[in-house]
């Protein structure tokens, strides 16, 4: 290539004679114009916190004549320093994206059809209002339901739910890591971090941080891998950008890590490498444990995972001798297989007995700091018991965010009582819960659907009514604590004023509050609000240094150890590190985690996994046209052995259907997959016009999904669907 | 005071590229670059069979030669080299002809169908010389670029590059280029 461009090059330099016959004639088109907005005084910069993920990285807006013209990082951060990722840069596109919700709508075809009304917020409100009361005063405050994801905002809109009187709010963690979460605080009573800077031996399963999402983790574990040369161990079905950086990749069968773990306990024990000390000093159940697992050895595992034995022995023996410095990583999305608690409790074992607890390069409990709050008047509890029976059915769940699958259900059969009004923020069901057409029907049997987005989303497009809210850059929000290794508070301010007839969600809330007779209970301010939760941040003038900071972080390095006194009192039962737990036991669950294979899918047919990229991760990203221009559209990654089997050629279309639904996806034939399993990325195949980037484009998995859950966490099982893949 | 002679390059150590775009994102929004155009990319070179396999990412952007073929051809003087090294383009004298398209080895140029001219990687010039570093280098994740001063020997750049072993692209054409990736 190198030769022939030369030779172009040589070609032109001695024809320049021709060059300036076509420069002459070229002269007629010549256009002027400035390159490189002057930096003249109208350039402000502004220190606010990203909110395209939940990750809270610190960003300067540089505003340019009231327009946002870059997003730099904000070093002063010490968990997101100085990046911003792709998607934090391209949140200057949701500001101004030509898709955007612009002013309030009500529906006036039939749902899904996509014909609107824009209406004043007056009327939105009024309407919203007028068809919330008629559900309350026929079925009672509890037949509405109120789902929220994550946000710094999302507060004042589950007061709203619960100040109506209804208990039913229902959130996002058991689509995505309720299990992790509740694994880990049944071990050791807490979600602790993971010191992936400092650590000398990673293993990563059930999670790809190199690719699926961009956070502080990511650049820690870079550091660690990259630069201070820690091994890096990764199994996946997949090869992964995680695989391609990986010191050994492991194409392990799909949902039976488990197997891998247990077998790896099995050796450690058994060749006495555990952290003895540590295990005596901190723990209990450890001489169950030892049992337990007498019967899962690593020939026994290569069986299941088909992980050579050689090698589970291999590595189990230097993540002991790596010992407080060795961390199997716990993983975010943690929605997989319908023992996924089990496998990640397996996890908390395995680092638990190897003693990585409160280490430097081990997992870390969170520092935290203290914060002001806003005292608002307080409201009755609602009354009635929740409609997913969570308490009868996950008693050892997180009663407050609900289980979404087992809420569905429940909705759908109208048990133990009917749901007829559905208010949605800054969530997508239609996108976030398995099996699309169950959700179509949940949206069908409401008498009221009321959505407040930022943008169209699928859920949006089925609303009754739609409030557009203000986009991240364009609002101040409420104070947030990042608890941590290193601690640090974050503030969201105002970048730029709104540029639609958009309201940020307080407003919204207080709107439908005052004509719902709840205006009492939020009678105040943003800037109240704030004020409040700055007076007790551990900074002299608070407020003006987050305004004028946009974060704050204890100086000083972490310290490590805390917790590591032999009187200190872990939030469990026993007070102790539970290897081996009471309260599973009590709970009706397996105390010790027990390994049954998953089932595998039948001749014909293949197993959907799942999987996520950094520039969308989730499914309200892929409309953004920044990021929208390195991924058009999803595909399925077949492997070339059953592509061939079934004739099936790379970038041709084929159908992919489940027991639940059928969708066209282009094939990607790829040795980068297992034979036994196919892959395709969330958020696309969207059913709103409104995402015109990605309307109809691709497809989305949440049509062919089947609905499955973990046993104990409630958390949704995206990975035990089997399809069938045929030429289109 | 004379002002010292600067020689800006960029050093990559495409071994912590993840693919993740941000750098391609972050040029995108600082120099207003149209869609369907990019001043930087991520090249990919993906190899092997199941389950023998690897991946390589490997940023790049114009690598502001030594002797800049794109310079050399460009009829009306508008692509041009300031003395630190990055190179330009003016677009008061850009007559579209493109030449310096084809003359780039790096494929680093690309038409503005908009303004009727060819525009580049600028290395950021407006927050270099303001003493900022250029946006790709600053929002990496995993900081694959390392942009500084070759003249100046307490620079980054100039320690990896004496301490470091590295490679450029398309030596060949004499060009120079001065994106130096580590190996």
């Amino acid at each position: 290539m190198g030769t022939i461009r030369m030779d172009r090059r040589l070609f032109l330099k001695s024809a320049g004679a021709t060059a300036g016959a076509v420069a002459a004639l070229q002269v007629g088109c010549l256009k002027y114009f400035k390159k490189g907005r002057s930096s003249a005084g109208d350039t402000k910069e502004i220190p606010t916190t990203c909110e395209l993920c939940p990750n809270k990285c610190s960003a300067i807006a540089v505003v340019e004549g009231g327009f946002v013209k870059k997003l730099n990082p904000n070093p002063e951060n010490p968990k997101s320093r100085d990046m911003l990722c792709a998607r934090g840069n391209a949140a200057i596109k949701q500001v101004y994206d030509p898709d955007r919700l612009k002013q309030p709508m009500i529906r006036v075809g039939a749902r899904g059809e996509g014909k609107w009304k824009p209406v004043s917020w007056d009327e939105a409100f009024d309407f919203a209002a007028k068809k919330l009361s008629e559900v309350k005063d026929k079925y009672g405050p509890q037949a509405s339901l109120w789902s929220s994801t994550e946000g710094f905002q999302e507060v004042f809109f589950k007061n709203l739910g619960l100040s109506f009187g209804s208990p039913n709010l229902v959130r996002h963690p058991t689509l995505c890591l309720a299990s992790v979460n509740l694994a880990y605080s049944a071990t050791f009573g807490t979600v602790p971090s993971f010191d992936l800077l400092n650590s000398k031996f990673v293993i990563m399963s059930g999670a790809n941080r190199f690719e699926s999402i961009i956070t502080p983790d990511t650049m820690d574990l870079i550091g660690g891998v990259m630069e201070r040369k820690a091994k890096l161990v990764y199994l996946d079905p997949r090869f992964t950008v995680t695989a391609a950086k990986a010191d050994e990749w492991y194409p392990i069968k799909p949902g039976t890590d488990l197997a891998f773990i247990l077998a790896m306990i099995h050796v450690i024990i058994a060749e006495g490498r555990h952290s003895k000390d540590f295990v005596a000093t901190y723990t209990t159940g450890f001489e169950q444990l030892a049992e337990h697992v007498k019967q899962y050895t690593p020939e026994w595992a290569e069986k299941e995972t088909e992980i050579p034995a050689k090698d589970i022995v291999r590595i189990a023996r230097e993540f002991a001798d790596a010992g407080a410095r060795a961390l199997y990583y716990a993983g975010r999305r943690s929605s997989w297989y319908q023992n996924d608690f089990q496998m990640r409790r397996a996890q908390a074992i395995l680092n638990a007995i190897v003693g990585n607890w409160d280490q430097m390069g081990g997992m870390v409990p969170n520092a935290k700091l203290p914060k002001g709050e806003f005292l608002f008047m307080p409201w009755d509890e609602p009354k009635a018991p929740r409609v997913d029976e969570v308490q009868k059915e996950f008693p050892l769940a997180a009663a407050g965010d609900g289980v979404y699958l087992k809420l569905r259900e429940n909705v759908l059969s109208g048990k133990p009582y009917p749901i007829k009004a559905w208010m949605v923020y800054k969530q997508d069901p239609m996108n976030s819960l398995p099996d699309q057409a169950k959700t179509l029907k949940m949206i069908e049997q409401m008498d009221f659907i009321g959505v407040i987005d930022v943008q169209m989303s699928d859920m949006a497009w089925y609303a009754d009514v739609v409030f557009p809210e203000s986009a991240y850059l364009e609002r101040t929000d409420p104070v947030e604590v990042m608890p941590g290794i290193w601690p640090a508070v974050v503030f969201r301010q105002q970048v730029v004023k709104p540029i639609h007839d958009t309201k940020p969600n307080l407003e919204i809330v207080q709107g439908l509050a005052k004509r719902l007779g709840l205006g009492d209970y939020f009678d105040y301010t943003i800037e109240q609000w704030v004020e409040a939760e700055f007076k007790d941040l551990p900074i002299p003038m608070a407020s003006e240094h987050m305004k004028k900071h946009g974060v704050w972080a204890a100086s000083g390095q972490p310290s490590y150890g805390k917790t590591l006194t032999p009187d200190h009192r872990f939030v469990t039962k026993t007070g102790k590190i539970e290897i081996f737990s009471e309260r599973l036991q009590e709970a009706g669950y397996d105390p010790l985690p027990v390994y049954a294979a998953p089932v595998q899918p039948p001749g014909d047919r293949f197993r959907l996994i799942l999987g996520r990229v950094g520039y969308f991760t989730h499914a309200n990203q892929s409309n953004n046209v920044w990021l929208h221009e390195f991924m058009k559209e999803n595909d399925l990654w077949i492997n070339p052995k059953p592509a061939e089997r079934l004739g099936i050629r790379d970038g041709a279309y084929v159908s992919v259907s489940s027991s639940v639904g059928s969708v066209k996806l282009k094939a990607r034939v790829t040795g980068e997959i297992r034979p036994d399993c196919v892959f395709m990325l969330h958020g696309f195949g969207k059913k709103s016009k409104m995402q015109s980037l990605v309307y109809n484009v691709g497809a989305s998995d949440a049509v062919i999904l089947e609905t499955a859950w973990d046993k104990v966490s409630g958390n949704a099982a995206f990975h035990e669907t089997f399809v069938k893949v045929a030429n289109a | 005071m004379a002002m010292k002679k600067k020689r800006y390059a960029l050093v990559i150590d495409s071994r912590k590229c993840i693919n993740c775009k941000a750098c391609v994102v972050a040029c995108k929004a600082e120099n207003n670059v149209p869609i369907g155009n990019f001043r930087n990319r991520i090249n990919e070179e993906r190899k092997g069979e199941y389950p023998k396999l690897s991946i390589n990412f490997e940023p790049e952007q114009c690598h502001h030669c030594a002797d800049p073929s794109c310079v050399r051809v460009c009829p009306t003087g508008a692509s041009w080299q300031r003395k630190d090294g990055i190179v330009l383009v003016n677009y008061d004298e850009c007559i579209g002809c493109r030449y310096c398209m084809v003359a780039c080895p790096y494929d680093a140029r690309y038409f503005n169908e908009a303004e009727g001219v060819v525009d580049k990687c600028t290395l950021c010039r407006h927050r270099v010389d303001k003493g900022d570093i250029p946006a790709c280098v600053e929002t990496c994740p995993s900081k694959v670029r390392v942009f500084g001063d070759l003249e100046d020997t307490t620079s980054r750049v100039h320690e990896l590059l004496s301490t470091r072993r590295y490679r450029v692209k398309e030596p060949q054409t004499g060009n120079g280029p001065q994106l130096y990736y580590l190996l």
